[in-house]
């Protein structure tokens, strides 16, 4: 900088004189010494910009004769081209507009091509009556300045590179997860003749593949299969799970319709496949078949439970009740499993609703300290009884979301009824 | 959308007077006019206005895509224009803004009637057998300075980005920072400005115009004055005595004696 | 919700592991862990003393599951003491009650393989 800095006292009197005399004789010469070898450039122009002085320290960083520098050069001209622009669309409007302008960054040319960086400043001289006579210019070398700013901009670069990259790789993953979970599901239920479907899947956690299944499809002429299930635990290994899960078990009733033979034929496949990996994985499932009878309106259901909590029936007429499965076995976790199988018949206006345990081990109350249970579920259920599948599905929706952080599991819900005579059927996802 | 508070529209001078709308160029803001409004106000209507990004424009309303090409400024111009039911105004543009006006004259015939070219090119960068005195790797450079003086901008304007704006020493902060820009948005304008081509829309001009050059002028060389001049059929050509690319702030007399000169002989 | 704490002792059957607390899925996995220090010796009986758990997830059930794969590796016995009224109606809806002794505290639990020796 162009200061001198501050001198503190002499420490002895005696010494006082002794030390003047040498300030002095150090200072005798100092107005043109200074300017010529300041640690700064100085420079005068006129106010077309037209270089009138310039000291030693300046020419020295420019490599220039003073002789082809005065009279014949303006200040741009040191200026690399981008300096220039600079100089013409801010520097010189804001200098005449207010008289000064302080620590702007520019570069000046050197010869043999190099650039220096540089920190100038100006003020307009100004004449008695207040005309504008002069610019007055110092250059502050700001080399090592500008390669630590340069240093912060390139910091600054690539840290807004890596986030926004980080950010798309996120929407990359997230959109890469939606598709895997979509696959884990069907994207609409078919529309099964004499059954009004609806189906929902609450997902917990956006990026945490959840482990909950389901799907309706044709198996014969007469009748449909449904599943629907929970796989242990969560992420992508329990995904991979569950979607060996949901494809065996089409596979299976394409053999053999038979809801226990269907869920032995996936205990033996998840058993064979985990068991022996020290990474045991199993399910719960409910399987079962559906077969209208276009001559009653009538649905007779024929299902089997492996470890599955008991699904529902709604009648038309307002009962409520689990189908009680007890003694089947969680699918997976020995060599061979019972099954329990239960059958009902769907009257018109009859629904039976299956869920995962998502829905009945939500937390509930000011702590989040209870579940909502069995109980609380089944009292649900019975203010729903005698509605289409479609209008449960929705009660139940509204159920969850007033769930809010207590629900923290993911959930699925199916929903299928003998329709009320009426209006048409109605499938809905 | 409010036009005036996005654009920070100030209309001074003459009510009863013809239109002059006055528009900066690329670098600062509507206080570049300041010499040149006391030389309109008595007889004219003058308008002032900040392009989108610059000055106290409302930076909210900012997008990078609308203002990737001077059509988008140009939109901006016809807007004010018809937020303040202008006819047959006089467009004065300083620079990239004697271009946009063009533009804009051609989007709007009946709101501009004539046209003031300050120190105007329709193409800086050199080409086939044309001279804009500048190439491409030149405009890299001058973006560079755009960011290397990233700070200075910062301490500007953090007080307005803060929301500080009841602070007194606001004012004064301002006024030290005429040409104070977002450095992104100063980014795409001065990509906008000097990477766009528009010398065919010269020959389209069927308005009055005035063209003012400088004797030295980096940006706007002097072929670069008569290229315009050429182009634009029975367009005036005045050269003024000044150096610098802002003649209206190095030789304000000068220039305001061409400018009134010309509106009178439009009266 | 109190934390998971889990003991281990050695009785003249076998191995006796006390869960107090809670088990869920964020420490399932320490009991997972702990089962895997465990050694058992053909005819021995694992008792899994429960009568001091707090609540038990999904992911607890595995890790009891988890135990049992354990014990039948090594040709042992194990059997679930003290099964707390949620956990025993969780376990009976996914069928383990079937395949898992039950007994009602862990002494009955030691006791009664003492007797059939």
């Amino acid at each position: 900088m162009c200061r001198t800095g501050h001198q503190s006292d002499p420490p002895e009197a005696d010494d006082e004189m002794a030390s003047d005399a040498a300030f002095t004789a150090l200072l005798e010469d100092s107005a043109e010494e200074l300017y010529e070898s300041a640690p700064c450039g100085y420079l005068s122009t006129l106010m077309d910009g037209t270089i009138a002085k310039v000291n030693a320290t300046l020419l020295g960083w420019l490599g220039l004769e003073r002789e082809a520098v005065v009279g014949r050069m303006r200040f741009t001209d040191l200026l690399t081209v981008g300096g220039k622009l600079y100089h013409e669309t801010h520097f010189a409007p804001l200098l005449r507009m207010q008289g000064r302008i302080s620590g702007i960054a520019l570069e000046v040319k050197q010869t043999g091509g190099a650039r220096m960086p540089v920190l100038v400043s100006s003020v307009v001289k100004h004449g008695s009556t207040g005309e504008p006579l002069l610019i007055r210019t110092t250059v502050f070398d700001a080399r090592d300045r500008r390669a630590y700013e340069e240093e912060l901009l390139r910091g600054r670069k690539a840290a807004e590179e890596a986030h926004r990259q980080a950010e798309a790789d996120r929407a990359r993953l997230q959109d890469a997860l939606a598709v895997l979970q979509q696959s884990l599901l069907p994207a609409t239920l078919p529309p099964v003749p004499g059954v009004e479907t609806a189906a929902h899947y609450h997902t917990a956690h956006p990026d945490r593949l959840g482990g909950d299944f389901y799907d309706v499809f044709p198996v014969d002429g007469k009748r449909f299969a449904f599943f629907l299930g929970d796989v242990c635990g969560k992420g992508p290994q329990a995904a991979a799970v569950t979607s060996l899960t949901r494809y065996t078990l089409r596979a299976a009733a394409v053999h053999d319709s038979d809801p226990v033979s269907a869920l032995t034929t996936l205990n033996k496949v998840l058993h064979e496949r985990y068991a022996g990996s020290g990474d045991p994985r199993y399910c719960t499932a409910v399987f079962g078949t559906l077969e209208p009878d276009p001559g009653t309106g009538q649905v007779a259901i024929h299902l089997a439970s492996g470890g599955h909590p008991p699904v529902l029936v709604l009648r038309a007429d307002g009962t409520t009740d689990f189908l009680p499965t007890p003694g089947g076995l969680l699918v997976g976790i020995l060599p061979s499993a019972p099954f329990v199988t239960a059958t009902t018949v769907l009257d018109p206006g009859d629904t039976l609703l299956l869920y995962t345990d998502g829905l009945t081990e939500a937390r509930t109350g000011e702590d989040r300290d209870s579940l909502y249970g069995y109980e609380a579920l089944l009292a649900f259920a019975a203010g729903q009884a005698g509605k289409p599948p479609h209008a449960v599905i929705q009660a139940l929706i509204g159920l969850l979301d007033g769930f809010g952080d207590g629900l923290d599991d993911d959930t699925a819900l199916l929903a299928l009824g003998a329709p009320a005579p009426g209006p048409a059927t109605k499938n809905a996802p | 959308m409010d036009i005036d508070r996005r654009n920070n529209v100030t209309v001074t001078g003459n009510p009863q007077g013809p239109t002059v709308v006055l528009a900066h160029g690329f670098g600062c803001d509507q206080n570049m006019w300041r010499l040149t409004v006391p030389a309109l106000a008595e007889d004219y209507r003058v308008v002032l206005f900040d392009y989108v990004g610059s000055g106290r424009s409302d930076l909210s309303a900012f997008s990078a895509d609308r203002y990737a090409s001077l059509d988008g400024y140009a939109r901006d111009v016809v807007e004010v224009c018809e937020a303040l039911d202008l006819r047959d105004a006089t467009f004065v543009g300083h620079s990239v803004s004697a271009m946009i006006g063009v533009l804009a004259a051609g989007m709007a015939p009946e709101r501009i009637g004539a046209l003031v070219m300050v120190a105007p090119s329709p193409r800086y960068i050199d080409d086939d057998g044309y001279r804009g005195g500048f190439s491409a790797e030149d405009i890299d450079e001058l973006l560079g300075s755009l960011e290397s003086n990233y700070l200075g901008w910062s301490a500007a304007m953090a007080p307005v980005i803060m929301g500080n704006a009841e602070r007194p020493e606001l004012g004064e902060e301002l006024k030290n920072s005429f040409c104070a820009t977002d450095p992104d948005m100063a980014r795409v304008f001065a990509q906008t400005t000097f990477l766009s081509d528009s010398r065919d829309d010269l020959k389209g001009v069927r308005v009055p115009t005035l063209i003012l050059e400088c004797t030295h002028d980096v940006i706007a060389p002097r072929e670069v004055g008569a290229f315009v001049h050429q182009a634009i059929p029975g367009s005036t050509l005045v050269t003024l005595d000044a150096t610098g690319h802002c003649p209206h702030l190095s030789a304000p007399e000068a220039t305001n004696e061409a400018i009134t000169g010309f509106l009178a002989g439009l009266r | 919700m109190s934390p998971l704490k889990v003991t281990t002792r050695d009785a003249e059957t076998g191995p006796v592991l006390e869960i107090v607390g809670e088990l869920d899925y964020a420490n399932a996995g320490e009991l997972r862990d702990l089962l895997a220090t465990i050694t058992l010796q053909p005819g021995q009986r694992f008792v899994v003393d429960l009568s001091r758990m707090e609540f038990c997830d999904s992911s607890g059930i595995t890790a009891l599951i988890a135990a049992h794969s354990l014990a039948q590796e090594a040709q042992a016995d194990i059997v679930l003491a003290g099964v707390p009224a949620n956990t025993l109606r969780i376990l009976r809806i996914v069928g383990l009650d079937q395949i898992f002794t039950l007994y009602p505290d862990r002494d009955s639990a030691v006791r009664s393989l003492d007797e059939r020796r």
